[in-house]
Order: structure tokens, then C-alpha cells, then sequence
């Protein structure tokens, strides 16, 4: 492969960190706002593309970190520069690097005052997220964490909806709230094992109490991530004040953020305590999902009634990764980059309803696909794969974790499944009333059909959504190994942690 | 050509038609049919090469591979999937080849017949999966392109809320199925049909019963057993084609075939309990149809009867018949059997009613209907012999295959032989009565009036059926389509032979005399008029199910969902998360209020904490 032997001694994490960093230093000096859309779509591509030199280069055989670089940051505090990615993690930088020009192009119109300040919010959050998943030190880690609040808070808070101060402060003060629990958790696995490298931090014999309070810390912070039922308030409000590519950015790759931490930290650092919470998380996830479902139904504006999807969806991502089998993990990293792309895909419909109409309220928008055939194909497919009809991404999926769910407890899935007879009832009910509904409305005479930057913006997600559904298995080639290495992280642990035990 | 490459063009081909519609010719109506109608030709001459070629074969490829879970995409073509393809492929291309003429002056033609093509591929689909798993995914294919079609004429309110019942319900007894799958998978380590043949542990007590009825609750939602019946009344919104190829002769039968492809997996308390469900659903559908105005409501409930009619027969009959000696699978012959014939003679009946819709300006009342026989001559013989074939006159399709059901419940259950025999009285009653209040007596409305005979592209599918219906019984006939499977079909002998031969005339004699006799060519309903209790009866037997269901819709669920969204605002993220908020605030207005400005409070408050330190000193606490 060409790209593969061109990216060849290039450090590529540091670039892709990097380099949208130095593409928001120089949109500070573009004056035109035609400009700046285009120089961000051109960068965001540009990296894009670069990033796909990591699929290219992978080699999926081996569980080691991959991409590595280490350099020293502040030595006296044993805190390092140090970056590495395995079959789970490059997933999610492929996911934020390839969802990125989607979200310029889903602004391209929506954002019209300070084009500027938006465009640079949107790489500057490039660059922390992708440093997230890249990162391999505990304080590296939590400084992308946290420099990530800031862009997604100014997003919401200045480009957002009527109660966007609200929204915005929630959602700041409640992660941080979950940050702070984290912080205390990664300092007291530094006063134990003296650095603050992650991979350090795996696989050592913890005592078992100590373990429970680093594992509680961690599982609050990334439940609010998740976000977890009861811990779910703050997602709605962010999504509706959002603005469009908000609103992606934090289906798609925030609320990963808080998977990830699972999959990252919780498993391989303290497998007794999670093996301990496993449980509960599990039928928090049932909760989540058919709470999720339920709360779907009764919403009337259509980007509330697809976050609480979401929580419905990443409920069943929290289901995967806490039956710790093969089937359920790999289950929940394929909910996980589904999720990023079916909702991302719905939240940019939802955008180009507003951009049309100025309203999400579904009584209002009811009837729309009678002039809008192209959009209501591609609405149509969207759907489809959120309720995870079979040929999509999602089923993929969601079989998956069921069927690891099943092998784990079969009265799980028994209660998870009817959760997917609600995911048919709340889209259709989408669906239905977006393409069918209503009486004709005056004011969607000369409503124009989809142009070429939206279909731009759309069809590389149906491509994925396709793509995902039918031919799944270079994604779960991807990430085979390191899921097992994970597997083995959580369970070979027992026998050797148990001998610790009083 | 090798028959697997026919076998795989025969899949893809509707494929290629549905997307070569989907994304040039929406608007070409006139190409979309073109296309379409050949290419259901082609496959139609394919599979009857495959049929007849007598070659069978299994194929498969490994898909995807998670670990040690491996799923395939395989064709299994044996003489089951034999008879299924002939039905799909054969009813399925005069179907199209009547849309034709039906839906010549409809406006969006090219979304139409691309949704059959859809169909057709997830049909054949289904016909050809070689697993579970495959089974499953062209299985809710089918369920979209029926939701597709349901919905067609999409303006119309009801259409668009059949279409999202219909999905609805079958994902309710999808998620029995999927369950169904896990547990197979699960207790097995395979989903593959003939690697489960060859598997004799059943899994234990519980599995071994849990998994047949699991997989059976697909089948409850696909081929409309009660409790899950009513969205198929509903699905008549569609156009009367699409209510004759998925909702009569083929969809809806899939839950059948599958049952049957799953045999190896039945024991007897499974089937005891799938016997029931088909028996009930057969007597239930049959008292609802005596009430029905609108022509296709009756067509539809029959279907629903004669479902339940095929379902019994498998739970009747598997594993344990005895012929000369030897146990066969009788339920299967019975159950495809009747299938096949019934596709014949239901899609021929549908046909007819939408010939018949056709020709009355889109009447679908039967009491505003009357008098068609001289005005509609070729209707009117064809949908005849569909009738006759229906209510099992001797000589006619429907009169073998019932007879062989019957034979397995007089053999295995007087109850269920009585129920069935019942429900063939009311077959004939409520046929006959449509019948001659479509076709006999005098004219009772404009548009009946001014009805005229369809053209060709419609009559020629009605005579084709016909000449099927007529002698699709015949062991000729159907032993060449369905090989060993024909085999499989128990025949009376000796006594029971006189028994199930009188019966069976006995209750079409009254049935249809009855209804012939009773009911006048009028615009009112005789049996409202004479019996109102007994009609009003019916009416709530067969409207319990919707009250019931639209109350836990509209009434439990939908404010189940209002509820938790109410108390998540008020409790969740109100009392708690603002009443978090709210303490922090609280705790700073009283920091503030402490920081009052004035000298005097600040020195109130150090000789206050002068006096808590010195009584900390002195040990007082």
C-alpha cells in the first residue's frame, strides 16, 4: 500500500494530534468565512485521509500498542509524553477522524455568525479527542479529557439553541463532576505503582479494597460519560441545545469516551472490583435500555427522541463490555462505532430538517418526505439501522452483545430484547410521521430535496452503515486480538488476585 | 449454467431489479414495471428449470467469523425448498404480470414495483437459507417489504398505520425468534438446518421445549397466529396484488415452511402446543370472516383460517405418523401440502376480488356489489373454481390437502377434528355468501352498475390460477413439483377413507347450502338483520383483539413512556440533579451571608469561635 509506505518513520499519532491544532492556528489568520469553511473542510479531510495510514498499518495479530511514541515530559513527576494505540483504540481515532469533515460539511450553512471561533472549536476538539484514545500516560490522558469539555461547552454555549447557557453549564459542571473522581483515581494508582504509564497500571496485584474504590471512581466518571442511566439528564439537554455538529460530535465520539474508559481502565487496571460490579452494571444496562426505549416514545422533539435512543443504544454497549466475553466486547465496540454513525447520521438529518424549517417538533415536520424523496431514503436507511434491522450496522452489533449476553445470563437478555421491539416503535414512529404524516402543510410548499453538500455529507455514513452491516469482518479482524488480550487481562487476574486476598 | 449459479441468480435478480428501480427509474413507471415483470419472468423460467432439473444441493460460504461463532450464507435446495420456490416463483410472476394491468394508472408505479422486487429477493431469501441466521435476516427483509407495500397508497391514514402495525407486531414475534436463535445456538453450537438434523441430544427438558416455541412465536407474528392475527386484517390497505402474493400466497406462509425446516427440532409437547394456536387461529379467523363487508376483509380472515389450518396440520402430524410401519414426517407433507394448493387457489381468489375492485371503481363493500356474473363473465367462472377449491368441493386442489388434514386430526385428535370440521362448515358458509353476494342477484350501486370486465394482462393470471386450483391436487401435479416431500402426505385407507370422504362432503354441502339458502342478495347483511345478537356477537369476537391491543398502545405503553419522561423531569433532573445544584447555591448564599460587611458581625463571630476553641481546649466535647 502506497500510504502505508509513505507514513513510514512519520510519527502518525503526533500528526493526527498535531496537525489540526496547527490547521486551527492557521484558520486564526483567514479572514473570509467562505475561507475558513473551506480550509477546515480541506484539513479535516487531509487528516482524514492521513489517518487511514493506521488501517493500513495495523497489524491486527498482535495486542501490543501500536504507533508508539514515548518521550519524556516532566520527569521529576514520572509523567511521560507517550502515545500507542491497539485494536479497540484505533477504531475510535479512525471513528473521530472520519466523522470530522461530515461535521464541517453539516455546519456549512447551520453556522453563520463567528465562523471563525466555531471552526477552530471543531479542530481544537479534534485534536483532544483523538489525543484520548491515543494516549498511553494517566496525566497526558486527563489532559486531552479534560481540554475536550472546553470546545464541546463553547459549542453548545454560543452557537447553541435558546436555553444553550443552561445546557451548556450542565453539561460542564456534571463531567467535570465525574473528572474529579477520576483524577483522585489515577493519582492513587500512581502512589502505588509509581508512574503514571496506563499499561504500568495493568495487571498488577492491587489488594482487593483498594481496587473497589479505584474501580467505583472510574465507574462514576465514565457513567456519566456514557452516559449511564441515572446518570443521563445532562445528554437530552446538551443535544437539543447543540447545534447540529454539536450534537455529532458528542454522539458520535464523546459519549464513546465513556466505553472506552471501560474498556481502557476499569477491565485490565482493577479486574477484581469490576468483576464485583459487573452485576449491577449489567442490569443498570437493561435499565438504560429499556429506560432509553421508553423515554424515546414519548418525545415529541425528534433530537430528544434520538438521544434518548442513544442512551438506549450505549446501553447496550455497557451490556457487551460487562458480560466480559469475547462475544459481548467485540459486540460493544461494534455498538459503539455503529452508534457513531447511525445517530451522527440522525442528528445531521435532524439538522437538515431545522436548516428548512426551524423546528424539530415532530408534529411540525410531519410530511416532509412528500417533497423530499432523496432525503427520505436516506432518513429511511438511518432508521432502519438505529432499530438494527438485519443488513445494517447496528444488528451486527446487537447480536452480538445479546449473544454474548446470552452465554453470560440468559434472563439479561430476555429483558434486554424487548428493547428492540421499542427501537421498531419509537423510529417508525419517526419514520412515519417525517415521511407520511400530517396534513399538507403550507409551509413545506417549495421545500427543496436534499443538495449535493448534504447527499456529500450523508452518503459516506450510508456507505458505512452498509458496509458495517454486510461485511463486518475486517473491523472485528481489527480488533480480535487485543479483545482477547482483554478477556485475558480480566480473567487471568482472578486465581492470582484471589491468592491476595486476606 | 450449474444449479447453484441458477440457484444464485435466481436470488439476485430481484436484487438488481429492486436497485436498478430504487435509484434510476422512480419516476419511469412505465421502465419500472418493464423491468420488474421481466425479470420475475426470468426467475420464474430459472426456477422451474432448477425445480424440474431434479438436482439438489446444499452451498454455502462462510460470512462472518467472531472467534469460535461462525455464520454462513449457504442455499439449501432440497424438495422442501422445491415446492416453497415453485410457489414464489411461479404465483409470484403472475402477480406481477396482474400489477401490471392493476396498477397501470398509479402515479408512483416505479416505488411499487420495486418494493416487489424487494420482495421477491427476501422471499427467495428465506427459500434458499441454509441457516437460521440467514433465515432470520431475509425474514425481517420480508417484514420491510411488506411495510413498504402495506404502506403504498400512503395518503390514506390507515394505509400508513397498517404498514407500522404490521412491522410492529411481527417484531414482536421476531424477538421470540431471535431469542429462539441465541438459545439454538446456544445449546447446539450451530444454526445451520442440516447440521441440526444430525443432532440428537435435544439439550435437556427445558431447552428441548423452549427453543421449538421460540422459534414458533416467528412464525406466530409472520403467519398471523393468534395473539398476533391482527395486523394481516389490516394489511389489506395495500394494493389487492401485494394482499395476494405476500399477505395470501406467500409471506404469510413463510412461518410454515419454517416450521417445517425446522422439524428435527420438534417434541410432542411443542407440537401439542403449536397444534392448538393453529387450531384456534383456524376456528377464530373462520366465525370472524361471516361478518366482513369489505371483500378483501373476508379473503383475509379466510387466509388467517387456513393458516391456522396448515400450522395444525404440522403440530398434528410430525415425527409420528405411521405409514405401512414406517413413522414420516406427516405433519410436513399435510402442512405444504395445503400451502401449496392454498397459494394456488388464495392468490387466485385475491386475484379475482382485485379484478373485481378493478372493475367497480375501487368498491370493496360486497353489499354494494351484486349482479357481477354477467358483467364480469371470466371473473366470475375463475374466482368460481377458487371458491370450489376452497371450500374443498371434490375434484378441486383445496379438497386434497384438506382431506389430508383432516385424516391427521381424526387419527391423532377427535377435538381438533371436530374444531377442524367445524371450520370447514364455516369456510364454506362464508365463501358461498360472498360469492353470491358479489356475483348473483341484482346490482346495488352506481359503480357495480358500470362494472366491466379487466383486461387481459389480468385475466390471463386469474385463468392461469384457475387451471393450477383446479388440478393443483392431483398427485401428478404436485408430486412432480414437490418430490419427496409429496411422499410425506398421509392418505386415507380403508374406514377412514369412507369417514373423511363423508365428512368432508357433508360439511361443504351444509355450509354452503346454508349460506346459499340464507342469505338474500341485499344491501343490508341478512344475518344482522334476522339475528342480532348472534352478529353483534362476532362483530366484538373479532374486534376484542384491537380494543385490547390499542388500549395497551394508546393507554399502557404510550403513557408508561409519558410517565417516565414526567417523573425523569420532575425527580431526576429536578429534585436531584437541581437540587444538587440548588444545595451548592444554598451553601454559598450562607457563606455570603456570613460576609456581612459590618464590624460588629465579624467580631460577633470571633469571640463565637474564641469560645468553641476554649471549650475544645477545656474538654468540654
Amino acid at each position: 500500500m502506497t500510504l502505508s509506505s509513505l507514513t513510514e518513520g512519520i510519527p502518525v499519532l503526533s500528526v493526527l494530534i498535531f496537525s489540526p491544532l496547527l490547521a486551527a492556528a492557521t484558520a486564526v489568520l483567514i479572514p473570509n468565512d467562505r475561507l475558513l469553511r473551506w480550509w477546515s473542510l480541506v484539513s479535516t479531510t487531509a487528516i482524514a485521509v492521513f489517518s487511514l495510514a493506521l488501517y493500513c498499518r495495523f497489524d491486527p495479530a498482535t495486542a501490543r500498542f501500536q504507533f508508539a511514541e514515548h518521550a519524556a515530559w516532566v520527569p521529576w513527576l514520572k509523567i511521560d509524553y507517550s502515545l500507542g494505540v491497539d485494536g479497540i483504540s484505533v477504531l475510535l481515532v479512525l471513528l473521530t477522524t472520519l466523522i470530522m469533515p461530515l461535521c464541517v460539511l453539516a455546519s456549512w450553512r447551520y453556522i453563520k455568525a463567528r465562523v471563525k471561533e466555531f471552526m477552530i472549536c471543531m479542530l481544537v476538539m479534534e485534536a483532544a479527542m483523538v489525543g484520548v484514545f491515543c494516549a498511553l500516560d494517566a496525566v497526558l490522558f486527563f489532559v486531552f479529557w479534560e481540554a475536550m469539555l472546553i470546545p464541546m461547552a463553547l459549542m453548545i454555549g454560543v452557537w447553541g439553541g435558546p436555553r444553550r447557557i443552561y445546557a451548556s453549564i450542565k453539561f460542564f459542571i456534571y463531567t467535570m463532576a465525574g473528572s474529579v473522581l477520576l483524577l483522585v483515581a489515577l493519582i492513587a494508582l500512581r502512589l502505588q505503582t509509581g508512574s503514571f504509564s496506563i499499561p504500568g497500571m495493568m495487571g498488577q496485584p492491587y489488594a482487593e479494597s483498594f481496587q473497589i474504590w479505584v474501580c467505583a471512581a472510574f465507574i462514576l466518571s465514565f457513567a456519566i460519560k456514557v452516559p449511564m442511566f441515572p446518570f443521563h439528564t445532562w445528554l437530552p439537554a446538551a443535544h437539543v441545545e447543540a447545534p447540529t455538529a454539536g450534537s455529532v460530535i458528542l454522539a458520535s465520539v464523546l459519549l464513546k469516551m465513556g466505553t472506552y474508559g471501560f474498556l481502557r481502565f476499569c477491565l485490565p487496571i482493577t479486574p477484581l472490583a469490576t468483576h464485583a460490579f459487573a452485576p449491577y452494571l449489567l442490569w443498570f444496562s437493561v435499565v438504560a435500555i429499556l429506560y432509553g426505549g421508553f423515554t424515546a416514545l414519548a418525545q415529541s422533539d425528534m433530537k430528544k427522541l434520538v438521544a434518548y435512543s442513544s442512551v438506549g443504544h450505549m446501553g447496550f454497549a455497557t451490556l457487551g463490555i460487562f458480560v466480559l466475553n469475547t462475544n459481548g466486547l467485540e459486540g460493544a465496540i461494534m455498538v459503539m462505532i455503529n452508534h457513531g454513525v447511525t445517530t451522527g447520521a440522525l442528528f445531521i438529518c435532524v439538522g437538515i430538517i431545522y436548516e428548512r424549517l426551524h423546528t424539530r417538533d415532530l408534529g411540525e415536520a410531519a410530511g416532509i418526505g412528500k417533497s423530499m424523496p432523496v432525503f427520505m431514503g436516506f432518513l429511511g436507511m438511518f432508521c432502519l439501522s438505529s432499530l438494527a434491522f438485519p443488513g445494517t450496522n447496528s444488528f451486527i452489533g446487537e447480536f452480538l452483545v445479546l449473544a454474548g449476553g446470552f452465554a453470560h445470563a440468559k434472563l439479561l437478555v430476555v429483558c434486554a430484547v424487548p428493547g428492540v421491539v421499542l427501537a421498531a416503535a419509537y423510529m417508525l414512529r419517526l419514520l412515519q410521521r417525517v415521511a407520511w404524516g400530517g396534513e399538507n402543510n403550507p409551509v413545506h410548499t417549495g421545500l427543496k430535496d436534499l443538495e449535493w453538500r448534504e447527499i456529500l455529507t450523508l452518503a459516506p455514513l450510508l456507505f458505512f452503515v452498509l458496509w458495517i452491516g454486510l461485511h463486518p469482518q475486517p473491523l472485528i479482524r481489527i480488533m480480535h486480538v487485543s479483545v482477547l488480550h482483554l478477556i485475558d487481562q480480566v480473567n487471568l487476574a482472578l486465581p492470582q488476585a484471589a491468592a491476595l486476598l486476606p | 449454467m450449474t444449479p447453484v449459479t441458477q440457484a444464485l441468480l435466481v436470488l439476485l435478480l430481484p436484487l438488481v431489479s429492486a436497485a436498478v428501480i430504487a435509484l434510476f427509474l422512480r419516476r419511469q413507471g412505465g421502465i419500472a414495471t418493464l423491468v420488474s415483470v421481466s425479470v420475475a419472468a426470468a426467475l420464474a423460467a430459472v426456477s422451474l428449470n432448477l425445480i424440474l432439473g431434479g438436482e439438489r444441493f446444499t452451498a454455502s460460504m462462510e460470512w462472518l467469523r467472531f472467534g469460535n461463532f461462525a455464520v454462513s450464507l449457504g442455499f439449501k435446495f432440497d424438495d422442501l425448498a422445491a415446492v416453497m420456490l415453485f410457489v414464489v416463483s411461479f404465483v409470484g410472476f403472475f402477480i406481477h404480470l396482474f400489477s401490471t394491468g392493476y396498477m397501470r394508472e398509479d402515479a408512483a408505479r416505479g416505488r411499487y414495483f420495486g418494493g416487489l422486487s424487494i420482495f421477491m429477493f427476501a422471499m427467495l431469501g428465506i427459500v434458499f437459507a441454509d441457516n437460521l441466521f440467514m433465515m432470520f435476516i431475509f425474514w425481517e427483509l420480508v417484514g420491510f417489504s411488506s411495510y413498504l407495500l402495506i404502506g403504498h397508497w400512503h395518503e390514506r391514514q390507515s394505509a400508513s398505520d397498517a404498514a407500522k402495525k404490521a412491522f410492529i407486531v411481527n417484531r414482536v414475534g421476531d424477538f421470540g425468534f431471535l431469542l429462539g436463535i441465541l438459545m439454538c445456538y446456544w445449546v447446539h453450537g450451530t444454526v445451520n438446518l442440516t447440521e441440526l438434523g444430525a443432532t440428537h441430544d435435544g439439550g435437556g427438558i427445558i431447552y428441548s421445549r423452549l427453543i421449538p416455541l421460540l422459534l414458533f412465536c416467528g412464525a406466530i407474528g409472520k403467519s398471523a397466529m393468534m395473539p398476533l392475527q391482527v395486523w394481516l386484517p389490516d394489511a389489506m390497505e395495500g394494493p389487492t396484488p401485494v394482499s395476494a402474493l405476500i399477505h395470501a400466497a406467500t409471506m404469510v406462509a413463510a412461518g410454515i415452511y419454517m416450521l417445517c425446516r425446522i422439524e428435527v427440532l420438534m417434541v410432542p409437547d411443542a407440537l401439542q402446543v403449536i397444534m392448538w394456536v393453529g387450531t384456534t387461529t383456524a376456528l377464530y379467523a373462520a366465525l370472524c370472516a361471516i361478518v366482513q363487508r369489505d371483500i378483501k376483509k373476508v379473503l383475509a380472515y379466510s387466509t388467517l383460517s387456513q393458516l391456522g389450518y396448515m400450522v395444525a396440520a404440522f403440530g398434528l402430524g410430525s415425527s409420528s405418523f405411521e405409514l405401512n410401519g414406517v413413522a414420516i414426517a406427516a405433519g410436513v407433507g399435510a402442512a405444504m401440502f395445503h400451502l401449496t394448493t392454498h397459494a394456488f387457489f388464495k392468490a387466485l381468489l385475491f386475484l379475482g376480488s382485485g379484478s373485481v375492485i378493478h372493475g367497480c371503481q375501487h368498491e370493496q363493500d360486497i353489499f354494494k356489489m351484486g349482479g357481477l356474473k354477467s358483467k364480469m363473465p371470466l371473473t366470475f367462472w375463475t374466482f368460481t373454481i377458487g371458491v370450489a377449491a376452497i371450500i374443498g368441493m371434490p375434484g378441486f386442489a383445496g379438497f386434497f390437502s384438506k382431506d389430508a388434514i383432516l385424516l391427521l386430526a381424526l387419527q391423532k385428535n377427535p377435538a381438533v377434528f371436530a374444531i377442524l370440521a367445524l371450520t370447514a362448515v364455516l369456510t364454506a358458509f362464508y365463501m358461498v355468501r360472498m360469492w353470491k353476494l358479489v356475483f348473483f342477484g341484482a346490482t346495488r350501486s352506481e359503480h357495480a352498475a358500470h362494472a366491466h370486465e379487466s383486461g387481459f394482462s389480468m385475466t390471463l393470471p386469474l385463468i392461469v390460477l384457475a387451471v393450477l386450483s383446479a388440478v393443483g391436487g392431483y398427485s401428478g401435479i404436485f408430486g412432480r413439483i414437490a418430490g419427496s416431500v409429496a411422499y410425506l402426505v398421509p392418505h386415507a385407507e380403508g374406514a377412514d377413507h369412507t369417514t373423511i370422504l363423508i365428512v368432508s362432503l357433508a360439511v361443504m354441502i351444509v355450509g354452503a347450502g346454508s349460506a346459499w339458502w340464507f342469505y338474500k342478495s341485499d344491501a343490508t347483511d341478512t344475518l344482522e338483520a334476522k339475528s342480532r345478537g348472534l352478529f353483534r356477537g362476532l362483530t366484538v369476537l373479532k374486534e376484542s383483539f384491537d380494543v385490547l391491543y390499542d388500549y395497551y398502545v394508546a393507554k399502557v405503553q404510550q403513557r408508561f413512556a409519558m410517565l417516565l419522561n414526567f417523573l425523569e423531569q420532575i425527580f431526576l433532573a429536578g429534585l436531584i440533579i437541581r437540587g444538587c445544584a440548588g444545595l451548592v447555591g444554598l451553601m454559598g448564599l450562607g457563606g455570603r451571608a456570613l460576609h456581612v460587611g459590618s464590624l460588629h458581625a465579624y467580631v460577633y463571630w470571633f469571640l463565637f469561635g474564641l469560645v468553641l476553641l476554649w471549650a475544645y481546649a477545656a474538654g468540654v466535647f
